[in-house]
């Protein structure tokens, strides 16, 4: 591991914190319990197809680790690893068969597979199947979110390409 | 490599289900008149919404820190105040025939009409 990638992987990391502890000052948009936006997913994103996922999961499970010290519980990261570590696998298996102008196609679908995870986790710590109620409406946020997320990632990797 | 407009239709596709069926769970109904606290898993507490005569107020701690009020109103029950950074719990508002639980993720709290059928039907 040279300096140049451990530098870009800790400004990530650090970028990818920073979006997370604001995001999680922006009072919850439905009313609906685990839904959110997912702006550090950006950071994911971006990393999965500028540096590889090996570093992903490096930036990932550190975000998730400290983000939830700053600014989340000890529930809130249980929540995050499952969903992260779910996405991550989804796209994992997507970065092959996507190009360079379907990275948002990647985020749509990890973020479904995060609301997938997170559900997982909800249902084992609840012990009650009832929440998945909610699966549908945590999935479709996760679209919307996921393309919003996605297409920041996808514009993020283009622009850095010019300037390297 | 699959193009980009197949994509397109396959997710919008999955959005529309997701839609309806987002649509169907939140409007779902639930028949009966108990209501159960629940926290971790267990049930701490059951009310009978339809003997609720007049407004009370109670709070719930959770023993990893933090708490939820819960006020009850002749058939109805929500959570009015919370100490969590989200507090989801209290925008959720009334429960009183949903089907869709109030939960408060924090705390590991929830709040659920009990099921009709035999005793906690559900959770095991």
């Amino acid at each position: 591991m040279n300096a140049k990638r451990i530098t870009t992987m800790g400004l990530l990391t650090a970028v990818a914190l920073i979006i997370f502890v604001i995001e999680a000052q922006i009072p919850p948009l439905v009313p609906v319990p685990g839904v959110k936006l997912g702006l550090a997913n950006i950071i994911t994103v971006y990393a999965m197809f500028a540096l590889g996922p090996r570093d992903t999961f490096m930036i990932l499970m550190v975000r998730i680790l400290l983000g939830s010290v700053f600014a989340g519980s000890l529930m809130s990261m249980l929540f995050s690893l499952g969903g992260g570590i779910c996405c991550f696998l989804v796209m994992l298996l997507l970065r092959r068969i996507l190009s360079q102008d379907q990275i948002w196609i990647c985020s749509v679908i990890g973020a479904m597979a995060h609301g997938i995870g997170q559900m997982a986790v909800t249902v084992a710590v609840y012990r009650t199947g009832q929440l998945l109620i909610y699966l549908p409406v945590l999935m479709l946020s996760g679209m919307i979110a996921g393309a919003f997320t996605g297409m920041c990632a996808q514009l993020v990797v283009k622009r850095m390409k010019s300037i390297k | 490599m699959i193009r980009t407009r197949t994509w397109i239709i396959i997710l919008a596709a999955l959005a529309a289900v997701l839609a309806l069926l987002s649509f169907f769970s939140l409007t779902a109904k639930k028949e009966g008149k108990t209501v159960q606290i629940l926290q971790d898993g267990v049930v701490i507490e059951e009310i009978d919404l339809s003997t609720v005569t007049s407004e009370r107020s109670f709070t719930v701690e959770w023993t990893g820190g933090g708490s939820n009020i819960i006020t009850v109103q002749p058939g109805r029950i929500r959570v009015t105040e919370a100490d969590c950074p989200d507090r989801v719990c209290v925008d959720q508002g009334w429960l009183s025939d949903q089907a869709a639980p109030i939960v408060c993720m924090p705390h590991r709290l929830m709040i659920r009409i009990k099921d009709s059928g035999g005793p906690d039907a559900v959770s095991q």
